[in-house]
């Protein structure tokens, strides 16, 4: 009667950092990527996995947020840094899966942190992957941020003169330190979430709610045991 | 192909596009369908004007969509108008203007195109079709149901298929909240969280422990109709959410019944798009398509500021996405008929279904030229002969 039997749900995953903690998650869901997965030498961009009616997809992390955004994946895991982003309203982001912590957080040179002033701020000019977020903290706190939209390497950008801040993700904060970077502001703690597109689970409640269940198991059962 | 050096004017700003045959066509027919469904259940049809006085326009129901209308002055009565940015507004109104006096239930429909302000990043037109019924004066279980089955019965006819409804109760989260007693500032960040069904986000709102499980609880009442009222049953809802959610459990089994094997789910927390209704709303998906086919519900018709309003129920058809999710019809057959050939003698060839296309200048190879004017047959010896 219906055309849902035979068609496969995508899941979209992010390259990099992400992967390789999403693995034992994966494990735990029951969900196993064919061999070619593993390999990050692989030309192949969908995998199919030992659930026949499951297929995923590697795309650069900004790209999970689209994809299941306009559709094209129904399931994806990404950070909340790039879910806050782009704010896609058509994302439904159910499950925080504990893995990918980090901070985004505003960063600048050492020797400026010490004479700065934060509260005296009217207008800043800062070099990130982040323009939304980043405008929308600094307007909350009634300053104007000039954005300098990089794709990478931001940590270079104030040594180099093309804004004197950045904001960016922060893990141990070694890249910063490298860099002659301190961080001076918090904007927001990230994990990565799984998240579903708005039609798909209206119009496969079943299929994509057997999946948001199994990561909530697993993301609970993680939860306990740390 | 060379490249003219008038093309650049037909680059149109954004979110706005020309329809070409087919579609053109085929979004005409299709609303043609639907009005037609509406007409064999009683809805009769009603016109409003593009653009009307602002106060109109924007009051009420329509004040939700304020930041998506368009505005311009009126050079003849200097007064502010707008143009309509949705038409269910424009029929509310004249249910309480000039058709006041007129026996309730009324039942009205529209079709017509509307304009917004600002696309999204899904659904970037600024313009698009909109046909629709309203069901204005009674607040019945009976009459949300009627919107419900209606809209799936005229998709169908439409020929979209594999529908499901999902039913919403937009006040539910504003009833609950009333009952609950929540600083404003975490009912804020919970409103975020539901929209996101973002359950870690419920449980940082800084509501009490009490409120956030109400929340968490409606939350995952979301999902098939039948699980989802057992887990919406099974919540101490405050007085007012409770008749709300009874309400909802009486149109999920008079749709049930009246279609079964139509997939049915709940979502006691879906808000966004439905900012003015005020009862049970619905959207209509298909497996196919990424966005809703139709929306409607409950709301408030006229100006309820002014005192004038009637409770009423309604829902639009989004013709873009219709014609998204449905499949093309099969294109009417071109019959080419040379030059001098009686224009009687089109009519029992058209009657047959072909689309006949005269040749208005002389062509010394009628199939060549019948093949360069995109035509499937050519009139031969008197016979359509294929090409």
């Amino acid at each position: 009667m219906s055309s849902e039997a035979n068609e496969k749900l995508i899941l979209a995953l992010p390259k990099g950092r992400i992967l390789k903690e999403a693995a034992p998650v994966f494990a735990r869901a029951g969900i196993e990527p064919e061999a070619a997965f593993a390999d990050p030498d692989a030309r192949q961009l969908r995998f199919t996995t030992n659930h026949p009616d499951l297929d995923i997809i590697r795309v650069r992390s900004f790209d999970v947020a689209t994809f299941v955004a306009f559709g094209a994946a129904h399931l994806g895991i990404a950070g909340a840094d790039v879910l806050m982003e782009f704010d896609y309203p058509e994302i439904y982001a159910p499950i925080d899966l504990g893995i990918g912590k980090c901070r985004l957080a505003v960063a600048e040179p050492v020797e400026m942190a010490g004479s700065d002033d934060p509260r005296r701020w009217s207008h800043v000019r800062i070099a990130t992957k982040y323009p939304e977020v980043t405008r929308k903290h600094f307007a909350a706190r009634g300053v104007q941020a000039e954005c300098v939209k990089l794709s990478g390497a931001m940590e270079l950008a104030p040594s180099l003169g093309l804004s004197h801040r950045i904001v960016d993700l922060v893990d141990s904060g070694r890249t910063l330190k490298d860099n002659g970077l301190v961080e001076i502001e918090h904007i927001a703690d990230i994990t990565s979430r799984f998240i579903v597109n708005r039609a798909a689970l209206k119009t496969r409640p079943e299929r994509v709610g057997h999946w948001i269940d199994r990561f909530r198991e697993v993301a609970q059962g993680a939860a306990r045991a740390a | 192909m060379s490249s003219n050096d008038n093309d650049h004017r037909g680059l149109l700003p954004a979110g706005l596009a020309d329809l070409l045959p087919p579609d053109a066509a085929r979004e005409a027919r299709a609303i043609d369908l639907a009005i037609e469904r509406f007409a064999a259940f009683g809805y009769e049809r009603v016109k409003p004007p593009l653009v009307e006085f602002e106060e109109s326009l924007l009051g009420g129901p329509g004040a939700a969509l304020s930041q998506q209308t368009f505005r311009l002055m009126d050079p003849v009565s200097q007064r502010m108008m707008g143009v309509r940015p949705d038409m269910t507004v424009q029929v509310a109104r004249i249910a309480v203007t000039r058709l006041k006096h007129e026996p309730r239930p009324l039942r009205l429909s529209y079709g017509g195109n509307v304009i917004r302000v600002r696309g999204s990043a899904l659904k970037p037109e600024r313009q698009f079709a909109q046909v629709g019924t309203e069901l204005i004066g009674v607040d019945s279980a009976e009459a949300d149901a009627e919107a419900v089955l209606l809209a799936v019965d005229t998709l169908r006819a439409i020929g979209v298929s594999d529908l499901s409804v999902d039913l919403n109760l937009p006040t539910l989260v504003a009833a609950v909240a009333g009952g609950v007693n929540q600083p404003e500032e975490a009912m804020s960040r919970l409103r975020r969280a539901l929209d996101r069904k973002d359950e870690g986000g419920i449980a940082k709102a800084g509501a009490d422990r009490k409120a956030a499980d109400l929340f968490a609880g409606l939350l995952r009442a979301a999902g098939p109709a039948d699980k989802g009222l057992a887990q919406l049953a099974k919540l101490e809802l405050p007085e007012a959410a409770a008749a709300e959610a009874a309400r909802l459990a009486e149109v999920v089994k008079l749709v049930a019944a009246a279609e079964e094997g139509l997939p049915l789910t709940i979502d006691p927390v879906e808000y966004r798009g439905l900012e003015y209704q005020t009862g049970v709303s619905f959207s209509v998906f298909a497996l196919k398509g990424r966005e809703e086919l139709a929306r409607g519900g409950r709301y408030s018709a006229g100006y309820p500021e002014d005192g004038v309003s009637e409770s009423a129920t309604g829902f639009t058809v989004y013709m873009d996405a219709v014609l998204a999710a449905s499949a093309a019809p099969p294109e009417r057959p071109r019959l080419y008929v040379g030059l001098g050939t009686p224009w009687a003698d089109c009519a029992p060839w058209q009657s047959k279904g072909y689309a006949v296309v005269r040749a208005v200048v002389a062509a010394p190879d009628p199939r060549a030229e019948a093949k360069r004017l995109r035509c499937s047959h050519a009139l031969i010896d008197g016979d359509a002969v294929p090409l």
